[in-house]
């Protein structure tokens, strides 16, 4: 493959380099040039992560072959002020929060830089339009809007820049507006990533994963790939050395497939090579014999007597059922005038976080084997990797680094074990970046529930029983499915007093992608049900959800579901907050139908509508020709 | 992964026209690349190895555009934003910014062209039924004994279903020929999950001019897209409205004639209500779109129900 000769001016300086023609400019950038303030979220152009101005015209660098940027002149974050300054953009990131885990904000920094330099007076549609090819899945979007207009507004001189200084906090934090500190860092991208990092003599790794939902591995034949030129390793679960097996809860899920697979996308083997192309390549030369064998794919038919068994731990395939019992059920629903019954289901979701999972792993020249990730539970990792890699505990050891974004999804030590393998087997430091599609495939998602739902009530709104009963899947490894089912349970029926009441919630294997952690940890799930019940109650007996809320509510002196008498309680200041925010009309839910007054009105979000600058562009050319 | 052994940039169209036709089999033109990059990853194409790429925009003479006879050759290096930001263009060409501004997102635009869109060919793809709608025809240039032929073919006969399209082998798409249609209103709708970044269920474009009371349909032109293998021109209902008195009981009359022509095979029920209340909406915001002319509709609306 012959090199391609790239010349350019970077950030003001002129450069020279030759690099392998199919490489992106976003590649050449973070490889070449060491300009990782520029985030790779999903080389698929989908999240804006990678945005450069070229020529002064922002685009993505995912989707640029770096021959394109040849002779141009090329901006990025690291460009945008001089070295220890912050341009007001970033000065206003800072002030109004805008960055959380930080992994978007460079992408999300140039994106609103280049819409204040296309129209420096945007209003805030447009200023939503111009960002609309960036993704950020912390904020919410509100702050980094806040930040455009303020930033818009001290450039225009409307504001003075004294605003972007740090609010003064009085007496208390609490309400106050504080900066954050690792701000700046995240606003001129130089915070480091665990992908952003390279320790000399690295080596790539890149994991192959299976294609079966379940299915026996008869053989797995590395050689080919072991022998190719730039392989160092080639390792799969025959390399652990100690106890194979992790888990948040349950110590199931070995590094990579020991024996079968259970899901689409586990891994089976992994590759560490001298660059990124080499280890694809070597992947493909990997053979493996499966035997397909039957799979589970709902949580119903998990439960079925002859069910194919997924873990032979757990023969009916069962993860962990959780029961809470209150009262005398029976007794609550006699008691009752009316009683409702239904079923709620809620999907598999993913986290999505900007920063796909990445990590680096090697060994120091005192034997000790170091992990960079960013795990939400390190200290956890370090103890079971341990036991994996059959060391004492002060030979391992685990470094957050910054998570862009975890939502619950980084609990799961996924792919840090075969960093460790591979490091060991090496003596190399190891390097992998998962690609946005292998962390959709491989990573936890949330539990996929359905609830069958029982509600006994009066006639006057209170209710006299409720049997809840979830049923979850989680999917091929227990992952966090313990802990959910738990907090699924406690909160089941909401922040309501029953005083008679028969929960269970029960998670089960199937070949599904498994479940994990995320946030709410279960009661997300179970609070639909909740919520939605309590309206429909509220329409059957004709109540205001308001009032049926307030007449069950727990007060203080309230026995909670698990029997812990609260001490204190708020509900009461929460359903009124809600009700004068909302401009509540009272009455039951189905009164008025769309002809309700509080809809629509005063910070509702309305839908969006496109062309705001067409609109501006429109009136602007109106103006002038009344002018002339 | 997308990987390959050469990347080409010629700066003439004779010198990329002799280096695509030597290129060996497997090689591909490339315009934005913003769709081939996303294409050769996991769960689409996978990891794609190509012999050569011939990039077609520092060709100089796909550059810019020009009127000739009522109409605007737009050279293939014409990209979404220009849509939205030459004056020129947006006033010529009034269906195009609200095509472009639903087109993919800022950066994406700032790179991907409207021939490149064309060429690939998707049925879902934006660019198509927006140039339906403006009779656009598509320029071929190909190397015939040394020297450069041109051909031009009607964009609805160019696209023969997904992905498929009538260009040759040694051939390069030059240019994308449009009527002008200023005095025109223009309007798009397409229907997708979000804002930007959105691949189209269905979509549909319109240019309406009315005559000078207001009160009269003296041209329309209406093109759908996504509900077929190919664009659809919809003549009979631009025949129903043309030169009668606009109201909107015709409109709702037109739009409900639109759902016959839903093809595909997929969601037809939702693409059938979709695209009825797509052709009623083009209308409406094609004729408010009219920036000179105060419509007068012969009808007051009915209240619509919630």
């Amino acid at each position: 493959m012959s090199k391609l000769k790239i010349e350019a001016e970077v950030n003001g300086r002129k450069i020279t380099r030759e690099t392998e023609p199919h490489k992106r400019l976003l590649d050449f950038l973070r490889d070449d040039l060491n300009l990782t303030g520029t985030k790779e979220g999903c080389g698929a152009g989908e999240c804006g992560t990678c945005s450069v101005f070229v020529d002064g015209k922002l685009v993505k660098s995912c989707l640029m072959p770096v021959a394109k940027a040849s002779g141009a002149r090329i901006e990025t974050i690291e460009g945008l002020a001089t070295p220890g300054e912050l341009t007001p953009m970033q000065r206003a990131f800072h002030k109004t929060g805008a960055s959380q885990c930080g992994y978007c904000i460079p992408g999300m920094v140039m994106a609103a830089t280049s819409a204040l330099r296309e129209n420096p007076a945007a209003d805030i549609e447009e200023i939503k339009e111009r960002l609309g090819g960036n993704i950020c899945r912390c904020t919410g979007y509100t702050k980094i809007f806040e930040a455009v207009e303020m930033a818009r507004s001290v450039i225009a001189g409307d504001l003075p820049e004294t605003v972007l200084e740090e609010d003064k906090v009085g007496d208390s934090y609490i309400g106050a507006n504080v900066r954050r500190l690792d701000a700046p860092a995240k606003v001129s991208g130089r915070l480091k990533y665990a992908a952003d990092m390279k320790l000399p003599d690295m080596l790539q790794m890149q994991v192959l994963r299976s294609p079966h939902a379940h299915a026996r591995i008869l053989s797995i034949d590395t050689s080919e790939a072991e022998a190719m030129d730039g392989v160092a390793c080639v390792i799969t679960s025959d390399d652990v050395p100690g106890t194979d097996g992790f888990g948040v809860f349950v110590h199931d899920q070995p590094i990579m497939a020991r024996g079968k697979v259970r899901h689409v996308g586990e891994a089976v083997a992994a590759v560490a090579a001298e660059d990124l192309v080499t280890a694809r390549r070597a992947l493909s030369k990997i053979k493996v014999e499966y035997e397909e064998l039957p799979g589970l794919f709902d949580p119903e038919d998990a439960l079925k007597p002859g069910a194919p068994v997924i873990h032979d731990y757990a023969p009916g395939n069962v993860v962990k059922h959780i029961p809470v019992r209150k009262g005398d059920i029976d007794a609550g629903f006699a008691a009752a005038d009316i009683v409702l019954e239904d079923d709620f289901s809620t999907q598999q979701v993913e986290h999505a976080y900007l920063e796909p999972e990445a990590g680096i792993a090697y060994v120091d020249p005192d034997d000790v084997v170091v992990v960079i990730s960013p795990s939400q539970n390190i200290t956890h990792h370090r103890h079971m990797l341990a036991e994996i890699i059959a060391k004492p505990i002060n030979k391992v050891r685990f470094i957050m680094s910054p998570v862009g974004g975890g939502f619950g999804g980084k609990e799961d030590m996924i792919y840090q074990g075969m960093l460790a393998l591979a490091a060991m087997k090496t003596h190399r430091p190891v390097q992998l970046n998962f690609t946005r599609e292998e962390s959709l495939i491989a990573s936890a998602k949330r539990h996929p529930s359905r609830v069958h739902y029982k509600m006994g009530l009066k006639w006057n709104g209170r209710i006299t029983a409720i049997e809840f009963n979830m049923l979850s899947d989680g999917g091929a490894y227990g992952m966090s499915s313990e802990g959910v089912m738990r907090k699924a349970a406690i909160l089941s029926c909401g922040p309501y007093e029953v005083d008679n009441l028969k929960v269970d919630t029960t998670a089960v294997y199937t070949n599904n992608t498994p479940s994990g952690a995320f946030r709410t940890f279960g009661g997300m799930q179970a609070q639909f049900a909740t919520e939605s019940m309590m309206d429909m109650a509220a329409e059957a007996l004709d109540m205001d959800p308001f009032e049926i809320r307030r007449l069950n509510m727990m007060k203080i002196g309230a026995k909670t579901h698990t029997q812990q008498t609260l001490e204190t309680a708020s509900l009461d200041r929460v359903l009124d907050a809600a009700e004068t925010a909302s401009r509540w009309e009272t009455g039951a839910p189905n009164v008025r139908g769309a002809k309700r007054g509080d809809l629509n009105g005063p910070d509702t979000r309305k839908p969006c509508t496109l062309g705001a600058r067409i609109k501006a562009e429109t009136k602007s050319k109106n103006d002038a020709e009344r002018v002339a | 992964m997308l990987t390959y052994d050469t990347y080409h940039m010629p700066t003439t169209l004779e010198e990329a026209l002799t280096i695509w036709a030597a290129s060996p089999e497997g090689s591909r033109l490339v315009s934005g690349a913003t769709d081939i990059l996303p294409w050769a990853r996991e769960g689409r194409a996978g990891d794609v190895h190509l012999p050569e790429l011939v990039d077609v925009t520092r060709i100089s003479e796909l550059n810019g555009y020009a009127f000739e006879n009522g109409r605007v050759r737009l050279g293939a290096n014409t990209v979404y934003q220009d849509f939205l930001t030459d004056r020129v263009l947006m006033r010529n060409l009034p269906c195009m910014p609200y095509c472009a501004i639903w087109f993919a997102d800022d950066q994406i635009r700032e790179q991907a062209s409207l021939t490149g869109n064309l060429v690939n060919a998707s049925p879902v793809a934006d660019g198509t039924p927006a140039v339906v709608a403006l009779n656009g025809e598509i320029e071929l240039a190909r190397l015939e004994n040394g020297e450069i032929a041109r051909r031009r073919i009607a964009v609805v006969d160019f696209i023969e279903g997904p992905g498929r399209t009538q260009i040759a082998r040694d051939e390069i798409a030059t240019a994308v020929i449009l009527d002008t249609a200023s005095g025109y209103g223009g309007s798009f709708q397409k229907v997708g999950q979000r804002r930007s970044l959105v691949i189209s269920v269905a979509c549909c474009a319109a240019l309406v001019k009315a005559d000078h009371t207001g009160r009269i349909f003296e041209d329309v032109r209406l093109a759908l897209g996504g509900v077929g293998p190919r664009p659809i021109r919809m003549y009979d209902a631009e025949r129903a409205l043309r030169g009668e008195t606009i109201s909107h009981a015709l409109i709702d009359k037109v739009a409900r004639s639109a759902a016959e022509l839903v093809g595909s095979r997929s969601r037809q029920d939702y693409r059938r209500e979709v695209v009825v209340n797509f052709v009623r909406a083009a209308l409406q915001d094609a004729l408010a779109d009219q920036s000179d002319v105060e419509i007068k509709f012969q009808d007051t609306r009915e209240q619509a129900h919630v």
